[in-house]
């Protein structure tokens, strides 16, 4: 049994599932994502990720725009919809600090007053190398909480 | 007794369980890994699905308030065993033949439509819009690729009963020794037709690239599957790797069963399946998905239209 809860979070973490939420983002993030997940050239699926479209599938949170008023009770709910244990990361600068969008009457964020979040990507947008170290970084803590929880 | 055993151990561990369960696993690694190189990417490691399964397994199962949750969590189960059943009915050639107890050629094309039924029950339990669109697309594609499938198999089973001096041949196993005997169906040009609609029913029943609609991930978001997590997910992504290995294997059983005795069989016949998953995974990279309407055409146009062919054919011939 111990040698099991020793070797299930190893493996377990070769598989995150990532979930994209937009929180009233540009798009600009959105599309780093996308090209993050979708071209060869930075190929996600080596760590064994894989995008999905439902928020039940996932494992792995990523987080993009300052967080609208509009958009607040919908994105706390998806976020609920996803199984623990599970990894929240945010996706460019507006998350964290509003962006270019501060102090704007439409905004409700920073995220992190509403839920915790692991990992930050600061950028405007981030790059696709810098994402994939976010990504991995996430993997790295989700895997310690998978031990936690086993 | 040990008849029971027998029966027990095809069911659970070789074909049925666990033999297909490794070898469908397995299949599903090397299409997605062979996608990624036909895209120039490096791809996931081959035991990438182990790895999701056993992550499936350790997460929460959530039920959803509007779902059924009896039907909910059953359709999962169900499309799991049926595959397990149906795979002790497919028969490897050289090495295993199906007990003719556990049902023949018919019982087997009927186990093969249960995992779609379960994906029509899951999305319809679910309660969630995306899964009702998903269920009614299922439906649509079910009922226009069975008729061919139904046809082709016919022509085969005409076919062979004509060779064995038979009306008909219902046992796959007796089929698959007549072929080992005086060679294979695929070499036959009168079963070309039928082994051509059999090959166009592959991607539907699979949902693969382009008739995945009642999956399509970009826009019904897995359609069924949309409210299931944790462990239901991972059977049903399990039944569909075990129907990969069953339809591929009827395949192999009724058109080119040929190869050697023992263990050396068992390992053609995964070669075999593998040709035709790697074929699978070109025909998922090059092209994109078709609109409902435009794959229930296509299947009543062409592959029943093949099908009948194939049908005439084998009457004709026999």
């Amino acid at each position: 049994m111990n040698f099991l809860s020793k070797i299930t979070p190893r493996i377990v973490a070769k598989s995150p599932w990532l979930y994209r939420i937009n929180a009233g983002s540009c798009n600009g993030c959105d599309v780093e994502l996308a090209t993050t997940a979708c071209i060869p050239r930075y190929d996600v699926e080596r760590l064994g990720c894989q995008y999905c479209g439902s928020p039940k599938h996932a494992d792995i949170v990523l987080i993009t725009g300052p967080l609208t008023a509009r958009v607040k009770d919908k994105m706390l709910r998806l976020y609920d919809e996803i199984p623990d244990p599970k990894v929240t990361v945010a996706v460019g600068v507006c998350p964290i600090s509003g962006g270019v969008f501060r102090e704007s009457y439409a905004i409700e964020g920073p995220i992190d007053r509403y839920l915790p979040v692991d990992v930050n990507v600061p950028g405007c947008p981030p790059r696709p190398q810098a994402i994939i170290e976010g990504i991995a970084q996430a993997i790295a803590i989700w895997r310690a909480r998978i031990g936690e929880a086993a | 007794m040990t008849d029971t055993f027998s029966l027990l151990f095809a069911v659970l561990i070789f074909p049925g369980g666990l033999f297909v369960i490794a070898l469908g696993l397995a299949l599903k690694g090397v299409e997605r890994r062979a996608i990624a190189r036909l895209q120039r990417r490096i791809g996931p490691p081959l035991a990438q699905p182990v790895f999701d399964m056993i992550k499936l397994m350790q997460k929460r199962t959530l039920i959803p308030d509007t779902a059924n949750a009896l039907v909910f969590l059953a359709a999962p189960l169900l499309a799991v065993a049926s595959m397990a059943v149906a795979a002790a009915l497919i028969p490897v050639p050289g090495l295993y033949a199906p007990d003719p107890r556990l049902g023949d050629l018919i019982v087997l094309f009927y186990l093969i439509t249960v995992p779609a039924v379960a994906l029509m029950l899951a999305g319809s339990s679910s309660g969630s819009p995306f899964g009702a669109i998903g269920f009614s697309r299922e439906m649509a594609i079910m009922l226009a690729y069975e008729g061919p499938i139904l046809l082709a198999i016919t022509a085969v089973a005409l076919h062979a009963g004509a060779e064995m001096g038979q009306p008909i041949a219902l046992s796959l196993s007796e089929i698959v020794a007549w072929q080992r005997a005086h060679g294979a169906f695929l070499l036959d040009p009168w079963m070309w037709p039928a082994f051509v609609t059999y090959l166009t029913f592959i991607p539907a029943n699979l949902g693969i690239v382009p008739f995945d609609i009642p999956e399509a991930e970009s826009e019904i978001l897995e359609g069924p599957l949309v409210e299931y997590s944790g462990p239901p997910l991972g059977l049903m992504k399990l039944a569909s790797a075990m129907k990969a290995v069953v339809v591929l294997g009827l395949g192999v059983a009724l058109f080119f069963p040929a190869g050697p005795e023992g263990l050396a069989g068992l390992v053609l016949f995964a070669l075999k399946c593998l040709g035709l998953v790697l074929a699978v995974a070109v025909l998922k990279a090059a092209v994109g998905r078709m609109r409902i309407d435009q794959a229930v055409v296509f299947y009543l146009k062409w592959p029943e239209a093949l099908g009948l062919c194939g049908l005439a054919l084998a009457i004709w011939h026999a």
